[in-house]
């Protein structure tokens, strides 16, 4: 630890940059702090107290089954993959969602989605089955009901079999018991879905090694573009930690219009969602009976600076996956860098000094700023096939 | 609840000659202390629509400014019983940050003072020693001139260097300064001419309920705050109805003459007079 803190005081790489040539980039040690509080990854896998075959393999297998089956819908023509795409990032690439209805947000990538504490873009979920559930009953959405999706849980023999498998009891009685069931499946295999190691996380990693030669392999384009997110760009601010984000909320200055005379109210009209859900940590489906878990949902309080915010998202696997921001307001990553180049400060009220604030960025700055997001995505494995028989596995 | 609701309706309606139809005007009116309608909401919620959102919210009525201030001559054309003029110091919201340096600013304030009528000057932003720029300080002349309130969005430092260039000065001091109780208790003890909008706060409630050390505030000041929903951009127009009945229940936790008050009473009393 002495050594490469030594080392790193003030450290010089000398970094490989292809044709860009050598260049020198220091990274002194308050910087090391910052870029280690980014990793390690992959994180330990999320254990949800609230939902009791979380981290189960069976749960996992019957929640991809479902994940994958169009009948949970009510036409039986869309299930959660229709939008959810696995080769698409678990996203759709729409600038928004298209369920049985148009929708007025973008489908979120489900990449590390277990590591979340507040769901949807509103957080109007204080868990992921919470969360995973009400696409399903949206009539907007999968346009499904309770009853349905408890029939077909009793009445498919191969699901009844996985269900047994999960749950350890045939399917039950209970209509809403068994949607929730469902969706605590379908949480236990979005919680698998965990982005891959990037270029970003070996130059992390050996950083805080004190491997300058490893570290210096990382592109001079994505250094300069990580000095920037942590130091003028302040980004790092709310995208911290191993997935870059708070998972708390933000207004960054995108308009929240849906149509003439209506607006998402986004995280305002998300926790008057989550206070009056059945299936909040607080109320009777939470397999958390210790409490502890709800602690968040027990003490949250509205704010008038909760109108018009959005979860903030992770950034990793971002790469081409846009449209971004909650409503595929912007096209393209460069759009994304310039709007925090020129966003206006009028569309943001803060007191003392903003969060978010133009930044001016060069064109070149700009383009290293998206260098460094780029680098956070990785081609992921090659998925293995879902199981399809009940005694396999 | 539902008797003190009325009971306070009956005695807001008798003391203000407020005869609204049935509706949300039977609940206890609001003058709204800060609101803005700049030039990016004036397509996107038209000014009919606007006073169509103030009647449902059961805003009486409200100040508003505008940057570039024909926003609010917009809506005093639709509404003059509703709007309360404030004249703001800038052309475009983009001035914000740019205005107290601006040599061309003050020509432009002392042309609409020639022109219009105003109640206020802001709500401008400004903080710590800038309060002693010239462009404040003129302001701070030109509010004294007209016979104005200055609307400031400012810290302590701000608040008390306005004071000191004008002992007489009235100032409404936008979002209490953002401000803990105890020190906007000091600031009303120290200033008689200073009164406190609660716009954008929300650290004085919660669900339902005044918070300890705010109770004490409105008890102890009853005549010196008002609200505000701040419409600093056109989207939270359509938040107005739900921040009138959240401003409700929480007024609803005071005892109904504080109440009445600050929803109304101490808004039509220092910018309502002489509409």
């Amino acid at each position: 630890m002495s050594r490469w803190r030594a080392l790193l005081l003030v450290v010089t790489l000398l970094v490989g940059a292809g044709a860009e040539g050598w260049a020198h980039l220091q990274w002194p040690e308050d910087e090391v702090r910052a870029i280690r509080a980014h990793g390690p990854w992959p994180p330990p896998a999320p254990v949800d107290p609230s939902n009791r075959v979380s981290g189960d393999p069976a749960a996992i297998a019957l929640g991809e089954r479902l994940f994958n089956d169009a009948r949970l819908s009510g036409a039986g023509t869309m299930s959660c993959a229709s939008c959810h795409q696995a080769e698409r990032n678990w996203s759709d690439g729409r600038a928004r969602a298209r369920g049985r209805a148009g929708l007025d947000r973008r489908t979120p990538s489900l990449w590390n989605v277990g590591q979340g504490h507040w769901f949807g873009w509103d957080g109007a979920a204080d868990s992921l089955w919470a969360q995973s559930l009400r696409p399903i009953i949206d009539p907007l959405e999968m346009a499904g009901s309770t009853g349905h999706v408890a029939a077909l849980l009793r009445g498919d023999p191969t699901l009844g079999c996985f269900y047994r498998r999960a749950f350890g009891t045939a399917p039950g009685s209970d209509d809403e018991a068994l949607l929730v069931d469902a969706a605590k499946a379908l949480a236990a295999f979005q919680e698998t879905l965990v982005s891959p190691r990037t270029a970003f996380d070996d130059f992390r990693d050996a950083l805080v090694a004190g491997d300058l030669a490893a570290a210096a392999r990382y592109p001079a384009a994505a250094q300069r573009g990580l000095k920037i997110f942590m130091g003028a760009g302040n980004c790092n601010a709310c995208h911290f930690g191993p997935r870059f984000t708070n998972g708390e909320f933000g207004d960054v200055g995108i308009p929240f219009f849906v149509r003439p005379g209506e607006v998402d109210s986004g995280r305002l009209g998300g926790l008057a969602k989550l206070m009056a859900s059945p299936f909040n940590r607080l109320g009777p489906y939470s397999d958390d009976k210790s409490g502890a878990s709800a602690l968040r949902t027990r003490h949250v309080q509205r704010l008038h600076a909760n109108f018009g915010e959005f979860r903030v998202p992770g950034l990793r696997q971002l790469g081409d996956t846009g449209p971004y921001m909650h409503n595929g307001h912007l096209a393209t990553l460069q759009d994304v860098v310039r709007h925090y180049s020129k966003v206006s400060p009028d569309r943001l009220h803060s007191d003392g000094v903003p969060l978010v604030r133009p930044l001016g960025l060069s064109a070149d700055d700009q383009a290293d700023l998206v260098a460094f997001l780029r680098s956070l995505a990785a081609d992921p494995p090659p998925r293995p096939p879902p199981l399809t028989e009940c005694g396999a596995g | 609840m539902r008797l003190s609701r009325c009971l306070l309706y009956l005695a807001a309606a008798a003391g203000m000659g407020w005869t609204g139809p049935a509706g949300a005007d039977q609940e206890l009116p609001i003058f709204d202390a800060h609101m803005h309608y700049s030039h990016d909401a004036w397509e996107v919620v038209p000014p009919r629509q606007v006073v169509e959102i103030l009647k449902k919210a059961g805003v009486k009525r409200a100040m508003v400014s505008s940057s570039n201030n024909e926003g609010t001559k917009m809506l005093q054309d639709v509404a003059p019983e509703i709007i309360v003029p404030e004249l703001r110091p800038y052309r475009s919201r983009g001035e914000i940050s740019t205005w107290a340096k601006d040599p061309t600013l003050i020509p432009f304030l002392e042309d609409l003072l020639a022109r219009r009528r105003y109640v206020a000057i802001g709500e401008f932003h400004i903080f710590g020693a800038d309060a002693d720029l010239p462009n404040m300080r003129k302001v701070v002349e030109l509010a004294k001139k007209h016979g104005l309130y200055l609307h400031s969005h400012s810290d302590a430092d701000a608040v008390d260097r306005h004071f000191q260039q004008d002992p007489e000065a009235r100032v409404l001091w936008a979002h209490s300064g953002f401000e803990r109780p105890e020190k906007v208790r000091a600031m009303l003890r120290r200033y008689a001419n200073l009164w406190c909008d609660l716009a954008f706060l929300t650290s004085h409630a919660s669900n339902g309920k005044v918070a300890p050390g705010w109770r004490e505030a409105f008890l102890e000041f009853p005549d010196r705050f008002v609200v505000g929903t701040d419409t600093f951009t056109p989207e939270r127009w359509h938040y107005v109805v739900e921040h009138a009945r959240w401003s409700r229940q929480w007024l609803a936790d005071l005892p109904a003459d504080v109440a009445r008050k600050i929803a109304y009473e101490n808004g039509e009393r220092l910018f309502g007079q002489g509409r």
